[in-house]
């Protein structure tokens, strides 16, 4: 076969998944090239555009310390960050920062045409080049043929995507883009089990014709909480977002129009997120709640864009306008762009490994929504681990994995693959067994030396990472030398905000743990040396690993009493159909996946209590 | 899969023994052995036939029953052979279904296909060990609760309680954006104490629950000649040990298995305490030791009649650091005025004679009480098995921290700790609860999304 040109590494779509993925191999030594419809809207957000949010933004975090770029793109762009979740335990706190949408494309572009080895290729892939399960390239709609050792998939909602608005359907990526039809068709021809999916976008309006005054405004934190480790500071103007309500007006109006929502026609099949749900779910299921909310969140610095988060919808384009006039405040909005819904095809991760290449097929990987997630975040950290492990590949490295037990990108990752998707897949920190542990703020101490032991992690950086470190360790020696005594400037009004006795004297790291206590009180107890050296967020840390000691181990013990059963073997021979008692999608569920342990089977997606009870006593019967 | 066969009955003489057959061939060994191709019995009727040895000779008259699956126990097309209960007979009928083409069964293995056909789930087949081991009719009664899946339907409503405020502060921490109503406090409050109560009953039932599944010993000692034997005669309802008035009688010790309100209890009278005679008398007084060291109870028996000698007050002392009764025997000679002074508000005291039958009664609840009271009528579910007494013991330690920490305004993340573990714990006896089962609930209970 002749081809007009041959990379390492190819990585379809210039969206999350894509990005990190391209810059991840490019970085690490492969010769890549990004192959996208749309050279300019590289690193588009095709929705809300904000990136973090509770388990979200430790995913961001996550990349950050191994070294992908969305965390330091997402700082320089910016423009209103908020910690979430500051009243709670600092394992459930995460960043959070509305992003102005044309300068995170600027950035993105810019960061990636500045990164040796990687190409943009503009044009459509049509075809994966297989032979013997082994990827050797791809074909264009142009006709090009590109040469490439490993490729990876990041379509997105492009794979096969229909636009819904009312009972108007249209092929589209996303409004305004073709969809890719062939790529679908091909990586069915390849045998891969391929599922419907739906997601939806609200209108975007037009700020000049919005009355803010009706709306609560939402201020940035004073003191931005990063997302990446080598951030310094914020340098982007720091905006206002808004909350309003819907009312019931509104919802009655939806409830009789619900005959036009092709959500309801029947019209889409495909399956939507439980947590994202369009406005006409909200006002159906929900029918009891008199009010919903929704934020106003301007789009960027340079447009009067604003986006109507919460206001997901697929009704007609033409009733949208009058449905968004029933807001207070919005009486003379006017939409720029309609809300709309999308099906979309995905591949079940189910296929993929640890390192999300295709069981079926070497050499290719699937990152983001092409493996049925949702999320900027999620599509990132999938696109990272598919980009370090192409160029792994490429170079004849091991793989790279990350546990569970260390990770959101362990879990996430593990969750795909064992138990595949049947709803748009997010992220929350529930589905970590290992929660408190899991902190955002101590992402680099978790997976720092991953980054640098793959390559990604530059020296300035891990300069800078085992500084803090050292700071760290400092501070933690000194909460526990120093101690608060009776006659100390400080102890009164230490036992006031402790509300009970501290007795002669107490070191800090005690203090620290008594309920109201703050990191800033302790701040102002340190040495005065000490205080000088670290910051708030490596006081926050060492505060952190000491306030959930007892609870992690509770936790672990927990965990380990799961694995403990989760190791009970399956008979490999063990025929599922012949356990009658299971239901015959429970045998097709398991058939799928074929776990090899109790723990494996555990995991299976949608695979009920009892089914599970009587797979047990088969597997310790039989073992 | 394979046919399999096993005798059902237990080994040795009796005047049934059951053949047991499971697995498709089931219907076409039964017809070599009943020498009649065309035998087409009715399912789940009993019809008597002549079997045959392989040569075709008569071996027995026989009940054979035929079942077909999965209308039986273990959902395949079943077998049962009735014959007589002669050891030759029943080994001869296996040597013949095995060459007919059946192969003999693994130990649970007729349980183990009633399990994989759907027939039974893991806390029913513990009943059925547990109803096979059933020694007395209150724990027939237990096992056959918890093979209706009572115990998974007594938790259920602490499971759901459990999940909801799982579900309350799950989706606090993390929905904090989406408009939630406050968590109410004082509900969760009541929650918690509603799961407790539940799972507290459970765990208080332990004692009873272990008593009536794996009985209780009671060692009946004291001084030669005080009337044990006499005692445990009429607690065994036989004159099961001889009885003379000569001190020492009983040298050897000798157990009974009675059943005592229910409870299976194995009495054992013991050769009386004191300082050995002979060789023989030394090694029963051993075995005494041993006996009383082995018991969960020690009826310690006592002479009211006279006054207490030094072996008496050593003996009660040391019977009276565990689970006792002090039985004031020959109270209808009388008490001796200085028996009072010995005994004190620590130790359980009964006054019997075992001569007239008086205080027989007090005895017996003395003995029951620490183990609950049973009535084998109507008491109420019981944890039977150490196994899920240790899970509750866990549920109830998690769940009572947990508690502990939201009264005190602890971060969600941190109650959610115990709250998890409690889930798994239940989780282990009644069926596992999955993050996207929990999930799921938030997504249903509350509007999310922005």
């Amino acid at each position: 076969m002749v081809f007009d040109e041959a990379f390492d590494v190819i990585v379809i779509g210039g969206g999350h998944a894509g990005c990190e993925a391209a810059s991840a191999a490019a970085r690490l030594g492969a010769n890549t090239a990004l192959v996208t419809l749309n050279l300019d809207l590289i690193g588009q957000m095709s929705c809300n555009p904000a990136i973090g949010g509770i388990a979200k933004g430790h995913l961001v975090r996550e990349i950050d310390a191994l070294g992908g770029i969305m965390g330091r793109v997402a700082d320089r762009t910016g423009i209103q960050f908020r910690l979430l979740n500051r009243s709670r335990g600092p394992a459930v706190q995460s960043p959070r920062a509305q992003v102005d949408r044309s300068l995170y494309r600027a950035e993105m572009r810019k960061m990636l045409e500045h990164t040796d080895n990687l190409h943009f290729r503009q044009g459509m892939v049509v075809e994966l080049l297989v032979r013997n399960r082994t990827i050797f390239g791809v074909e264009m709609q142009d006709g090009r043929r590109i040469a490439a050792k490993a490729v990876v998939v990041a379509a997105g909602t492009f794979l096969n995507g229909l636009v819904h608005t009312g009972q108007r359907t249209y092929a589209a990526g996303r409004a305004g883009e073709p969809a890719s039809i062939e790529l679908a068709e091909s990586l069915k021809k390849l045998g891969f089990p391929v599922g419907r999916l739906k997601t939806g976008t609200p209108p975007r309006l037009d700020g000049r014709t919005i009355d803010w005054s009706a709306f609560q405004p939402q201020e940035a934190d004073e003191l931005p909480v990063t997302f990446s480790f080598s951030t310094d500071k914020i340098e982007q103007q720091q905006i206002r977002c808004y909350v309003g309500y819907t009312n019931q007006h509104l919802h009655e109006t939806i409830r009789a129009n619900l005959s036009s929502s092709p959500l309801y026609s029947g019209q889409i099949t495909g399956i939507g997120p439980r947590y994202c749900p369009s406005i006409e779910d909200k006002v159906v299921k929900f029918a009891d709640k008199d009010r919903h909310q929704l934020f106003l969140e301007p789009e960027g610095h340079n447009t009067n864009e604003v986006y109507l988060n919460g206001f997901s919808t697929s009704l007609p384009a033409e009733l949208q306008q009058g449905l968004v006039r029933m807001i207070p405040g919005l009486e003379e909005a006017r939409i720029i762009r309609p809300g709309y819904a999308i099906e979309y095809d995905f591949v079940n991760p189910t296929e993929l490994g640890p390192d999300l290449q295709c069981h079926r097929t070497a050499g290719l990987f699937h990152a983001g929504q092409v493996n049925g997630t949702t999320g900027y975040e999620e599509a990132a950290c999938q696109g990272l681990v598919a980009g370090i492990n192409a160029a792994a590949m490429v170079n004849g490295r091991p793989s790279f994995r990350l546990k569970r037990e260390e990770s959101y990108i362990g879990v996430l990752v593990d969750d795909l693959i064992s138990q595949g998707v049947d709803e748009p897949y997010r992220v929350f920190t529930s589905r970590a067994e290992c929660r408190l542990a899991l902190r955002h703020d101590n992402a680099d101490e978790r997976l720092r030396g991953y980054g640098r032991m793959v390559g990604l992690v530059g020296d300035g950086d891990w300069e800078r990472f085992n500084q803090k470190q050292n700071r760290i360790a400092v501070v933690k020696a000194c909460l526990k030398s120093t101690r608060l005594k009776k006659t100390d400037a400080g102890y009164l009004a230490a036992t006031e905000i402790a509300g009970s006795q501290l007795g002669e004297s107490i070191n800090l790291e005690a203090l620290a743990k008594r309920p109201g206590v703050r990191s800033e009180m302790i701040m102002r107890l340190l040495p005065f040396e000490t205080r000088k050296a670290v910051n708030m967020c490596e006081l926050e840390a060492a505060l952190a690993d000491n306030l959930y000691v007892g609870y992690i181990r509770i936790q672990n013990g927990v965990v380990q009493r799961l694995k403990h059963h989760d190791s009970v073997p399956i008979p490999a021979g063990l025929d599922f159909r012949t356990l009658n008692g299971l239901s015959h999608e429970m045998v097709e569920r398991l058939e799928r996946s074929r776990p090899r342990t109790f723990g494996e089977a555990r995991k299976v997606r949608g695979v009920t209590a009892s089914a599970l009870s009587t797979l047990y006593v088969a597997a310790n019967l039989q073992g | 899969m394979n046919t399999i066969v096993a005798v059902a009955t237990s080994p040795g003489r009796s005047a049934i023994g059951i053949v047991r057959l499971s697995g498709p061939e089931s219907l076409e060994i039964l017809r070599g052995l009943v020498n009649d191709h065309s035998f087409t019995p009715e399912p789940k009727h009993v019809t008597l036939r002549q079997i045959v040895r392989e040569t075709g000779e008569p071996l027995d008259s026989a009940l054979v029953c035929y079942f077909a699956g999965p209308q039986s126990f273990t959902g395949e097309d079943m077998v049962e052979v009735s014959c007589h209960g002669s050891p030759v007979i029943l080994r001869r009928v296996l040597d013949f279904t095995q060459s007919l083409g059946a192969r003999l069964a693994g130990p649970g293995e007729f349980t183990l296909r009633a399990c994989r056909n759907g027939k039974l789930n893991l806390s029913q087949a513990e009943a059925i060990r547990d109803l096979i081991n059933a020694q007395t009719d209150a724990a027939v009664l237990q096992a056959t609760r918890q093979l209706k899946g009572e115990l998974s339907a007594a938790l259920q409503p602490a499971k759901e309680r459990l999940i909801r405020i799982i579900v309350r502060l799950e989706s606090a921490l993390e929905f904090v954006e989406d408009d939630l109503p406050e968590i109410q406090s004082e509900e969760i409050r009541t929650t918690f104490a509603e799961i407790a109560a539940i799972v507290d009953a459970l765990v208080t039932s332990f004692s009873t629950g272990r008593a009536l599944r794996e009985g209780v010993k009671v060692a009946i000692a004291g001084r030669p000649n005080v009337g044990k034997s006499s005692l445990f005669n009429k607690l065994v309802k036989s004159n099961r040990a001889i009885v003379t008035e000569i001190a020492g009688t009983t040298r050897d010790s000798i157990s009974e298995s009675i059943s005592l309100g229910g409870i299976p209890v194995q009495v054992t009278d013991t050769a009386g305490l004191r300082i050995a005679r002979d060789k023989v008398e030394k090694m029963g007084i051993e075995r005494t030791h041993q006996a009383m060291a082995e018991s969960d109870l020690i009826v310690a028996v006592v002479d009211g009649s006279t006054s207490f000698g030094n072996e008496d007050l050593v003996m009660v002392h040391h019977v009276t650091q565990g689970r006792h009764v002090v039985a004031i025997n020959k109270c209808d000679l009388g008490e001796d005025a200085d028996v009072a002074q010995y005994l004190d508000q620590t130790m359980r005291v009964v006054r019997t004679s075992a001569l007239t039958g008086e205080g027989l009664e007090e005895l017996t609840a003395a003995i029951l009480e620490p183990f609950g009271a049973v009535d084998s009528e109507t008491v109420g579910l019981l944890i039977t098995d150490s196994r899920h007494y240790d899970l509750l013991r866990r549920t109830q330690a998690s769940l009572s921290h947990s508690a502990e920490l939201f009264g005190s305004g602890g971060s969600e993340e941190i109650v959610l700790v115990g709250l998890h573990g409690a889930l798994q714990f239940l989780g282990e006896i009644t069926g596992e609860t999955s993050t996207d089962e929990i999930l799921g609930e938030i997504f249903s209970t509350f509007c999310i999304g922005k």
